[in-house]
């Protein structure tokens, strides 16, 4: 691996890691603030690209897992994987590779406007499900739900993250338009 | 950035990051495993003791962890609701004595000691070409130094929104930090192969 894009992979996760830091930030169309953590891991597969994107969300688990308080609300440490939640944490990592690899197809084909952002959205998208898949089979699983129980409990979060995917495609196409493919190591 | 590391060196601190990690791994499989009440109780009592007895931070950490403790309550409160008393319990005993214990691991271990643990484990990749165990080490001390360097970006985009009456919009914001910090990488780059930190490391082995 180049020195470059082993800077760029940790650069990325310092994004994701202050992006849990700061005040959640009001969208214009939409009523409720949201935490921009979980958008940090959908842009880190648009931007970076599959290999980036994977590399990306490892290193913030691992730092999560040497007991680093890197997640939104100064969480950290092993208790995280073996919470409730813990589906979503480490379906961050398929959804970085999935949603990059997608990107990554979609900007080699020279697509711009419209096309472009619609496939950096359809990329987000099918991460965003592929994480939502492995939250809902960690709840059901391991953790007791029933199956109905834990998509149910899920919807709450569907919206929001669809509205994220929507973010990221609109913030990766600016930065594909302003960099072409320089991110991408 | 807080780490709260447990630093009276109890008896737990001296035992390997391997063997704690390990047994988190084989306490997981045994709550898992089993469904009866009694037992997880009796578990749960051992861990609440060795917490008491050997790390009291780490106790407190986890109280202080309202996030996740937050996240237990609703699938227990769920759980109560469409499954009853006792699967409930069920579920409070596995997921509050399994976070309790990772806690404890976390507190007992110092970041150095699971450093050295991934590289290590990270060896056999080395062999076969896959990664170098170092770069784990460089990518972790890389991204420690520059959450504050973003930080003071985004303060300084956040800085310049305030000065010109502009409203904070996701990609006013998001967008300028990100490409600012990515242009920002070729110097890095080159500043770390000039100081040959890698190559050294390649040396070394």
């Amino acid at each position: 691996m180049s020195t470059r894009s082993l800077v760029l992979i940790a650069l990325f996760t310092a994004i994701i890691v202050v992006l849990g830091l700061v005040p959640p930030i009001m969208l214009g169309f939409f009523p409720v603030p949201i935490l921009v953590q979980s958008l940090g891991v959908i842009l880190a597969g648009i931007v970076l690209g599959a290999r980036g994107g994977a590399f990306s969300v490892l290193l913030l688990l691992t730092l999560v897992a040497i007991g680093l308080p890197v997640l939104s609300g100064g969480r950290g440490g092993l208790a995280v994987f073996v919470g409730p939640t813990a589906g979503y944490l480490i379906g961050f990592l398929p959804q970085a590779f999935v949603s990059g690899w997608i990107a990554d197809k979609v900007v080699a084909k020279n697509v711009t406007g419209w096309k472009l952002y619609a496939g950096l959205f359809f990329g987000g998208v099918v991460g965003v499900l592929i994480n939502h898949a492995l939250g809902i089979t960690w709840l059901a699983n391991f953790v007791g739900l029933s199956l109905a129980d834990a998509v149910i409990g899920n919807m709450i979060f569907v919206p929001g993250d669809l509205a994220k995917a929507a973010i990221a495609a609109y913030v990766g196409h600016l930065v594909s338009k302003n960099l072409g493919t320089r991110a991408r190591g | 950035m807080i780490h709260i590391t447990d630093n009276s060196s109890g008896p737990l601190h001296r035992v390997p990051t391997t063997a704690k990690l390990l047994s988190l791994l084989i306490l997981s499989v045994l709550l898992f495993a089993t469904t009866s009440a009694l037992f997880l109780l009796a578990l749960a009592g051992c861990i609440l003791a060795v917490a008491l007895i050997c790390s009291r931070a780490a106790l407190a950490q986890w109280l202080m962890a309202w996030t996740l403790l937050f996240t237990i309550a609703v699938v227990v409160t769920w759980t109560w609701v469409s499954s009853g008393l006792e699967a409930a319990i069920v579920v409070l005993l596995r997921l509050s004595a399994l976070s309790l214990f990772a806690t404890i691991v976390t507190a007992t271990t110092t970041i150095g000691q699971f450093i050295d643990t991934i590289t290590a484990l990270a060896r056999p990749l080395e062999r076969i070409g896959l990664a170098n165990a170092r770069d784990i080490g460089l990518a972790i001390g890389l991204v420690v130094r520059f959450i504050p360097e973003v930080q003071s970006r985004y303060a300084a985009i956040a800085d310049a929104h305030r000065a010109r009456g502009l409203k904070m919009r996701i990609a006013t914001v998001v967008v300028p930090v990100i490409i600012g910090t990515i242009l920002s990488a070729d110097e890095i780059a080159n500043a770390i192969d000039a100081r040959s930190i890698r190559a050294q490391n390649a040396k070394r082995d």
